[in-house]
């Protein structure tokens, strides 16, 4: 599933790692989801959305 | 709790484990070689390296419970791997032992060779997951 991770944490300068202990996970899974190679779990979809005060759909792109 | 506070503790558990496993497997080994002990001794005895892997199985648990969601799949995969090499060669080599004249395979090899693919595919896989 193609995301728009990186570029939110990116404009505020987040690295993985800071991202990674604000969602309470490893640097590595942040990598694996904004590289597209995991699809995280709902509740964390929600976390993140909480995170970047968006809508899961805004961040998660399920389209083909 | 970090990923490197988890892998600490796992090893903490798991080395000191493996390595009871080994010394109590050559001790009763050594012992049973110079003594004929009963068999409800021997029961006894085997309590220790049985207790070890119990300990060193708990430990993998704790750790993958204690990863995020994405490093826990990363165990589960490598753990399922592991069972299924394990369950390969008991099923395949138990059916040929009833089957044919082959030698005996000791179950006993069943462990080392279930914590050896399991940790090289979780390594692997890992790897392929950009983990390091």
């Amino acid at each position: 599933m193609k995301n728009h991770l990186k570029a939110l944490r990116a404009e505020r300068a987040w690295s993985q790692t800071t991202l990674g202990e604000q969602l309470d996970v490893s640097r590595q899974t942040i990598n694996a989801i904004e590289a597209g190679r995991y699809d995280p779990s709902l509740p964390l979809a929600f976390k993140i959305a909480e995170l970047f005060e968006m809508y899961i759909e805004e961040i998660f792109d399920n389209s083909e | 709790m970090t990923t490197s506070q988890s892998s600490s503790r796992f090893f903490k558990v798991f080395v000191p484990a493996m390595l009871t496993y080994i010394a109590s497997t050559a001790g009763i080994s050594a012992l049973t070689n110079e003594i004929d002990l009963p068999a409800y001794i021997l029961y006894v005895v085997m309590l220790i390296p049985i207790g070890a892997v119990f300990a060193a199985f708990w430990a993998q648990l704790r750790f993958a419970l204690e990863l995020d969601e994405f490093l826990r799949l990363i165990q589960v995969k490598g753990t399922f791997i592991g069972i299924a090499v394990v369950m390969i060669i008991a099923s395949g080599w138990g059916q040929l032992e009833r089957v044919s004249d082959i030698p005996r395979f000791q179950v006993f090899w069943l462990l080392p060779i279930f914590w050896s693919v399991q940790g090289l595919a979780t390594t692997f896989i890992s790897k392929r997951e950009g983990v390091f």
